[in-house]
């Protein structure tokens, strides 16, 4: 069980994650804006927009139920939990009870749940069609993301995060294709997760009036808004944790710490830079073509298995 | 102090009173009922203590000299059998609370004789899991086919009908399998009885054939690909109670045979068995989430989750026997553990929402989903009892099918880290299968609450709907509170599993729990801890609703509600997504597998064809048989008769006649 220091810096990770979530949406609209040449919003933008819409009303369909009504709550108390269990400045997650890669990839399963029952509950078309796309990627996405990590935690022999990230960053690693390969592979499946163009299916804003948020307003848009901009930030935190885990801090030194968190923010940062040209230049894959794409990263993730077997 | 046996022994007794009572007292229905429902209910009651008691303790035996050598009546209530007798007690103490109002339904169609046939189906069930002689196992396992195969066809439909056959057909053709297999080992042991079949060695051939026999006989009872044919036909056909129980519970018991031929009679053996076990949980499990998200009868798409769970059981089974036969105890404990974890959280999971299936049936009298909607604001209970079954078995966290399905990966990753590179190359193939699957799951299951509970009603029956009577509820909040409890008490029930997985296999028993930690063996670098995941989640939601209450002095009234989106027109029921346009996109993508069920399905209607094919020959033969045999007999008694006749002409001095000729030859006989 954790320490009670242990378990306060999990929640001040979880809260800070939260609140840096409408800091990254705002940075993503900036890096659209400079590509596409013109004076966006500031980097502070979604923060207005959150407590605008805080103070607007909330308006729900008359068909909707209490799935439509939880789901607000529900997204971002999970995703925090998602955040507590995700090494960032250490080498450990701050509770190592939630930082095994089933746990998260089943607690990610759950945000997935909610947030696709909140569009059939809405009984909206539009907002049903969206849950249905998500979900389908979910499908083409998942098997990516745990062979990717199987064959990283077989190599580091334990299913843990922490463990498998401390094994990467002390390059104790026996097998480095193998590993580079489960990386591509699970840096293609969190790519997906993020929910961006070319693979925005279930929020596309032209085509499906972005999907399961379709009817929601006021407060709950607003924390659904955050909820989303925070899985965006909790996958990538994900990927850097496990197969970027360099820097760690090995001590409770402040200064250690500082250039942990230094170093973990600017990671970010180049990450989703990367991600935002990524985004703004390339057009929406066709739906029904996604599974070419997702074979693809089956492909690689097999591919790092065989790498595995094989022993190279 | 009553020990575990004793308490059997009144189970199965309570057992047959109440299926007596059912059938004597068949007149008067609701009397029928409420005695075949009570008599249920204390009968699963007094089985759940016996199972549970029998799990920490030493295997108790009863034996009694059968009529003949080859039958020795032995009961033996080992640990496993002990989980087995709670959760089929669990389940059909639950169910007969829930049939008191739900056979209402089924008035004057016999109720009596379902509560007959119902009660006898759970009795044989306890005696099968206890029977430790391959004779007396079979008589049981016979009873219990044939008890359940007259549910299924109670309601005497065409549909029900040949479901009925097909599933007739399948279970015996898999007794057949298994009687094949006991025969061979009592060849080598010299006995029916298990014991000596335990003490036996027979030669890894024959070990190897009697192992597929019964994993041929046992897979077609759990509805193991590619023999799960009658389950998606004849579960949906049975009373929504006994589906729970059929689905719930029946087929576990063709996982315990597997258990039991594979691991507790030939005491494990080869590798290849294991990793034959465990292709076919996966094939089982990927395929029947894949064919349950293209169905919308209710009933047959959970008959598919069946499939898939009993292929998520195999995996853990397959593992375990891998561990065995490469003499890694903790893989083995782990695998089987896993194995029946699921079994448990399955029975009570799939029972809730059979029995939910059964709440929204009740009220529909339909079982198509495309009619049904909205139903969560006129049904609140069944809604959110059906949501917290949806949530368990798409093993979302932190519920009981998430800690089974978290211990299944473990095991397999256990079980891939070091061992031979058969094992090491099937079982990271086997999480990624899992991990597909558990996917596919949510997507199903999404599909399943919003378009039965979500929306806007899609009927006439769906908006008039009311909530369901009490007992059904009740039945259904105890199941959806066991589906909580199985998953937060992970850290105290993970040990006692594991204990009964390491008595089965008689090997040391693993460290799975430290404190409110669930831990994959000692020095596992892994830990998972669902009290604290669900404190966590309850405590970190108390954040965004104190967020949006900060700012309600902010916000201004007004509407409430307001029509969803429609581009403009009038929202319209019909533009609402539908069960076949939720799961479209899979069927598109995965189109190839389902070309495969086409395949497997001419086995199917082949034995529809051969069933009608025989109701046409039994037309045929009906009439010759009465020319034969019937109506010679008949024209020789009557023609015996119009000869008679000739004394009998009406005359009264004739008659005279012959009374004083009977007089004079009885005189004749007593004077002599």
């Amino acid at each position: 069980m954790p320490s009670l220091s242990q378990f306060l810096l999990a929640v001040l990770q979880a809260v800070l994650f939260l609140a840096a979530a409408p800091l990254l949406s705002g940075f993503m609209r900036v890096i659209r804006a400079k590509m596409h040449t013109r004076h966006g919003p500031g980097v502070l933008q979604d923060y207005r927009d959150i407590i605008k819409l805080m103070k607007r009303q909330d308006l729900r369909p008359p068909a909707s139920g209490f799935v439509f009504r939880l789901v607000p709550v529900i997204l971002p108390a999970t995703l925090m939990v998602i955040a507590m269990g995700i090494p960032v400045v250490g080498r450990t997650a701050p509770v190592t009870a939630f930082s095994d890669l089933i746990t998260v990839i089943y607690l990610f399963a759950l945000v997935r749940f909610f947030f696709s029952l909140s569009g059939l509950d809405s009984g909206s078309s539009f907002a049903g069609i969206g849950a249905s796309r998500e979900l389908t990627l979910g499908v083409l996405v998942e098997p990516v993301m745990l062979l990717s990590l199987m064959v990283a935690a077989l190599l580091a022999g334990s299913t843990d995060l922490g463990a498998i990230g401390t094994a990467v960053g002390t390059l104790q690693m026996s097998s480095l294709a193998a590993t580079v390969m489960a990386g591509v592979a699970f840096a293609f499946a969190v790519y997906v997760e993020l929910g961006k163009l070319p693979y925005d299916m279930a929020e596309a804003e032209q085509e499906l009036q972005e999907g399961p948020l379709t009817e929601y307003s006021g407060p709950s848009l607003a924390m659904i808004k955050v909820s989303l901009a925070l899985k965006q930030l909790l996958v990538v935190a994900w990927f850097i944790a496990v197969f970027l885990p360099f820097g760690k801090a090995t001590s409770m030194a402040p200064l250690a710490l500082a250039g942990s968190f230094l170093l973990f923010v600017l990671e970010m940062v180049a990450i989703f830079v990367v991600v935002g040209i990524v985004e703004n230049s390339v057009a929406r894959t066709r739906f029904r073509l996604t599974p070419r794409h997702s074979w693809l990263g089956v492909g690689i993730a097999s591919l790092a298995f065989v790498f595995y077997l094989a022993g190279l | 102090m009553t020990t575990p046996l004793e308490l059997l022994a009144l189970s199965v007794a309570l057992s047959g009173v109440a299926a007596l009572a059912g059938l004597l007292l068949a007149r008067n229905e609701t009397l029928a009922i409420w005695s075949a429902g009570l008599g249920g209910l204390l009968a699963g009651i007094a089985g759940v203590a016996a199972g549970l008691l029998a799990l920490g303790t030493e295997p108790s035996v009863f034996n009694v000299a059968g009529p003949y050598p080859f039958a020795h009546f032995v009961l033996r209530l080992d640990p496993l059998a002990g989980l087995m007798v709670a959760v089929i007690s669990f389940v059909s103490a639950v169910s007969s609370v829930f049939s008191l109002a739900y056979v209402r339904e089924y008035a004057g169609r016999g109720v009596g004789a379902m509560g007959f046939f119902l009660n006898l189906f759970v009795g044989s069930m306890m005696l099968v899991v206890v029977a430790d002689n391959g004779f007396w196992f079979l008589v049981f396992f016979e009873m219990m086919s044939l008890a359940s195969y007259f549910v299924v066809i109670f309601d005497q439909d065409e549909e029900a009908v040949s479901a009925g056959f097909v599933y007739f057909l399948v279970a015996h053709a898999g007794s057949v399998a298994i009687m094949a297999a006991f025969y061979l080992m009592a060849n080598v042991a010299g006995s029916f009885d298990f014991a000596a079949f335990r003490a036996a060695h027979p030669s890894p051939l024959i070990a190897s054939i009697v192992f597929l026999l019964g994993l041929g006989g046992f897979g077609a009872k759990a509805g193991m690909i590619p023999l799960h044919v009658w389950l998606p036909r004849a579960h949906p056909a049975a009373p929504s109670h006994a589906s729970a129980l059929m689905s719930g519970v029946m087929i576990k018991i063709g996982v315990f045979g597997i258990v039991k031929v594979g691991i507790d009679l030939l005491g494990g053996g080869v590798l290849w068995w294991g990793v034959l076990v465990l292709a076919l949980g996966a094939v089982s499990s990927v395929l029947g989430v894949i064919y349950a998200l293209a169905e919308h009868d209710i009933k047959k798409l959970l008959a598919y989750h069946s499939v898939e769970n009993i292929g998520i059981i195999l995996l853990g089974v397959g593992t375990g026997m891998i561990g065995l036969a490469t003499e890694q105890p903790l893989v083995a404990v782990l695998g089987l553990m896993a194995g029946l974890y699921h079994l448990v959280n399955h029975a009570v999971f799939k029972g809730l929402l059979f029995l939910g299936a059964g709440s929204v049936i009740f009220r529909m009298h339909t079982k198509d989903m495309e009619e049904m909607g909205g139903l969560a604001r006129t049904m609140p209970w069944t809604s959110l009892c059906f949501l917290i079954g949806a949530l368990a078995i798409s093993a979302i966290p932190p519920l009981n099918g998430f800690v089974s399905e978290w211990f299944t990966y473990q095991a397999l990753f256990a079980a891939a880290l070091d061992g031979t590179f058969l094992a090491k190359l099937a079982t990271p193939i086997a999480a990624t299968m899992l991990a597909l699957t558990g996917a596919l799951a949510v997507m199903c299951f999404v599909k399943a609450y919003g378009v039965i509970f979500s929306g806007a009603p899609r009927s006439e029956h769906a908006r008039h709907a009311r909530e369901v009577p009490a007992p059904m509820v009740i039945g259904m909040v105890i199941l959806a509170i066991a589906c909580v409890g199985l998953g937060l008490a992970a850290p105290v029930i993970a040990p006692v599993i594991g204990g009964i997985a390491a008595a089965t296999l008689h090997a040391p028993v693993a460290v799975l729990a430290d404190g409110a930690l669930v831990l994959p063996g000692a020095g596992a670098r892994t830990v998972l801890s669902t009290p604290l995941l669900a404190l966590m989640l309850v405590a970190l939601a108390a954040l965004p609703i104190v967020l949006m209450a900060v700012f309600t002095g902010a916000r201004r009234g007004g509407r409430r509600t307001a029509a969803p989106w429609a581009c403009g027109y009038l929202p319209d029921g019909h533009m609402a997504v539908s069960a076949g346009s939720f799961a479209q996109p899979i069927r598109m993508f995965f189109r190839p597998l389902y070309a495969v069920r086409k395949d497997v399905a001419v086995v199917s209607t082949a034995i529809s064809h051969r069933f009608a094919a025989l109701v046409a020959q039994t037309r045929r033969s009906e009439p010759m048989f009465d020319r034969t045999l019937v109506t010679p007999v008949i024209e020789a008694v009557t023609g015996i008769g119009r000869r008679t006749q000739v004394l009998q002409n009406g005359d009264f001095r004739i008659y005279c006649l012959y009374i004083v000729a009977a007089l004079v030859a009885l005189l004749l006989v007593t004077l002599r």
